[in-house]
């Protein structure tokens, strides 16, 4: 993009015509409005498959556009009444809350200790406690389904599910409360402890205050995650059904109808939690681990 | 109310506070409780996967403690030369799908990420909003929405059809390794433009402008300015798209329909048909050592939290 631009540049100053300076502004306003087009497209390119789909939810025909045949509030009522399905909803919001409760607890505890003290294999540390992130789902749900099976004797089931979970999500409290906590002001403690404050004062009504928006969007990330995680859950779930499983065997044995309906309102879900968030807290700067409060 | 008990509360406040002054409680209360999840349920775990895979499993699914190369000759053993078999195979068409994948995301969130780096305000805010809720929208329908999309009888094929641009469906957008890069492209895309974004954003761009004034062109501007600036965001967001990528299974089993075999369905068959630990653990080393191999290439570059927030 920039690069085809800079060599028309290139070529204009050889010309070097006299008009020059208005050929300069044409090109700026071109490579501004090219910008600007790319941007548009990308936008198009994230959303329209997921438009398609909300479209396809309200529609008589579910499966594609042509023919069309009207819309429906039928999908969703048919989504809503199936009970296998509602109860793998449920198992999920129930195992990304007891999962992210856990890592969030573990995750702020090794914050502090990664931020705040030194200690031998500081950096070791830091780097297992980032890899649950990296690591595939599939290696991460294999190796704990063969460990839950063959080394412990566990049956797999919800208790596998939430305790895979809880190392799944623990990197995702730990970078964003340590990044709070690193650009922490830590004279603010001091000065509080100067005038007096004992140190679980100091605590409550200093650090905690401070650091609490992190510890939200950790657990909120660290739910999300849960959530929407199908791999892992995949391997170690037994014999038990969470919200992606059974969505994953719907779309295998093709009942587009619910698919389209209960996805759609995931993303309505998602879209109004999101533009609530958004106007919140800082969001984009968490996400991007930028730091701007705003 | 008794005189008594606020006395006792604060001794037990001063106790609490009291073992928070040893450097030792301090850390195993902080750090402790983690370091026992993350070696129980990570290092454990690992550490077991690496064994099997040099162990055998017997007929009875039991493991057979006795150190063996097996399982990664199997891997290497169904076809002829190695790399004709199966598993190679797969690993190296995850290797190509992969790297496409981040490059073609890549070369698509830098403008993007240029715009929104340049931009404040409300279209800041917009844009960012479109572009966060696909991100935390569930993998699983994203690739769902484009196996609607994709197909012999999909929602772009039915549609040609339909405004007559065709006359029959596009081999192109029928299921496949195309359809399997464009929703892994789509799914991983946002990492990559929040990673250019915050390195983007970081950048001074008067250096640009300096640059610009001291009469370098726009390509010589981007080329020793702003790429050699940019670069620890391009290669973290570079492993937050190849790395899942490479381990992707919703994505070509949908968008695959069979006809493509990624080292991640591969495993998963073998797992879950024939609980074939071996082959799987053994297999899975290959993953984690390409990506070991990744991290150690990008850590010369970036700092782990250069990794941080996405």
């Amino acid at each position: 993009m920039a690069t085809e631009t800079g060599s028309t540049t290139e070529e204009a100053r050889e010309t070097a015509s006299p008009s020059r300076l208005l050929d300069h502004e044409r090109k700026e306003w071109l490579l501004s409005r090219g910008l600007w087009l790319v941007a548009g497209a990308l936008l198009v390119f994230l959303w329209i498959p997921l438009a398609v789909m909300m479209f396809l939810s309200f529609a008589v025909n579910a499966s594609t556009i042509f023919p069309f045949r009207g819309f429906t509030l039928d999908h969703y009522a048919a989504t809503f009444a199936d009970g296998t399905l509602m109860f793998a909803l449920w198992n999920s919001v129930q195992i990304a809350t007891l999962s992210a409760a856990i890592a969030t607890v573990l995750g702020v505890l090794a914050s502090f200790a990664l931020a705040r003290y030194d200690f031998p294999f500081k950096e070791l540390y830091r780097t297992f406690g980032i890899l649950p992130m990296v690591i595939p789902g599939v290696v991460l749900g294999i190796a704990l389904l063969i460990y839950f099976r063959t080394l412990l004797g566990i049956v797999p089931g919800f208790l596998t599910v939430v305790l895979t979970h809880s190392v799944y999500g623990f990197p995702f409290v730990l970078l964003m409360v340590t990044s709070r906590l690193y650009t922490f002001d830590e004279s603010l403690e001091e000065a509080a402890r100067d005038l007096g404050a004992d140190p679980l004062t100091v605590f409550r009504d200093i650090t905690l205050p401070i650091v609490a928006p992190a510890i939200g969007a950790g657990f909120l990330f660290a739910w999300i995650r849960s959530f929407e995680d199908f791999i892992r859950v995949y391997f170690v779930k037994g014999t038990m059904d969470v919200l992606t499983t059974s969505m994953y065997s719907m779309i295998k044995y093709g009942t587009a109808p619910k698919m389209n309906a209960i996805s759609s309102f995931i993303v309505f879900v998602i879209a109004a939690v999101l533009a609530v968030a958004m106007n919140v807290g800082n969001v984009a700067g968490m996400v991007a681990g930028t730091e701007e409060d705003s | 109310m008794s005189v008594d008990s606020p006395r006792r509360s604060e001794t037990l406040r001063q106790r609490f506070v009291g073992a928070f002054a040893s450097r030792g409680t301090r850390l195993s209360i902080t750090a402790g409780p983690g370091l026992v999840w993350l070696a129980l349920l990570l290092l454990a775990p690992l550490t077991f996967m690496v064994t099997v895979s040099f162990l055998n499993v017997n007929d009875a699914y039991q493991i057979v403690w006795q150190p063996s190369l097996e399982n990664y000759a199997r891997l290497g053993a169904d076809q002829g030369a190695f790399w004709n078999s199966a598993f190679f195979e797969s690993l190296f068409l995850s290797y190509f799908i992969a790297a496409v994948t981040t490059v073609l995301c890549l070369v698509l969130a830098f403008p993007l990420a240029y715009l929104l780096a340049r931009r404040g305000g409300t279209t800041f805010k917009v844009v960012i909003f479109l572009v966060l809720l696909p991100f935390f929208t569930m993998y699983l329908v994203r690739a769902y929405s484009w196996y609607l999309m994709f197909g012999q009888s999909g929602v772009i094929n039915s549609a040609l059809l339909r405004l007559g641009l065709v006359s029959e469906p596009v081999g192109l957008l029928s299921y496949g390794v195309p359809a399997i890069i464009v929703g892994l492209t789509h799914a991983y895309f946002p990492y990559m433009l929040l990673s250019l974004y915050a390195s983007l954003e970081g950048l001074d761009f008067s250096l640009v402008e300096a640059a610009r004034d001291l009469g370098a062109s726009r390509v010589d501007a981007l080329k020793d300015v702003i790429l050699p600036l940019v670069l620890p965001g391009m290669i973290s967001g570079s492993l937050f798209v190849f790395v899942p990528a490479l381990g992707a299974f919703i994505t070509p089993r949908f968008l695959g329909q069979g006809k493509v075999l990624m080292i991640g369905q591969l495993i998963e068959s073998r797992i879950n048909s024939l609980y074939a630990i071996g082959y799987g653990s053994a297999a899975s080393m290959f993953i984690v050592l390409s990506i070991v191999v990744a991290f150690v290439v990008a850590f010369r570059y970036v700092s782990i939290e250069d990794l941080g927030g996405v």
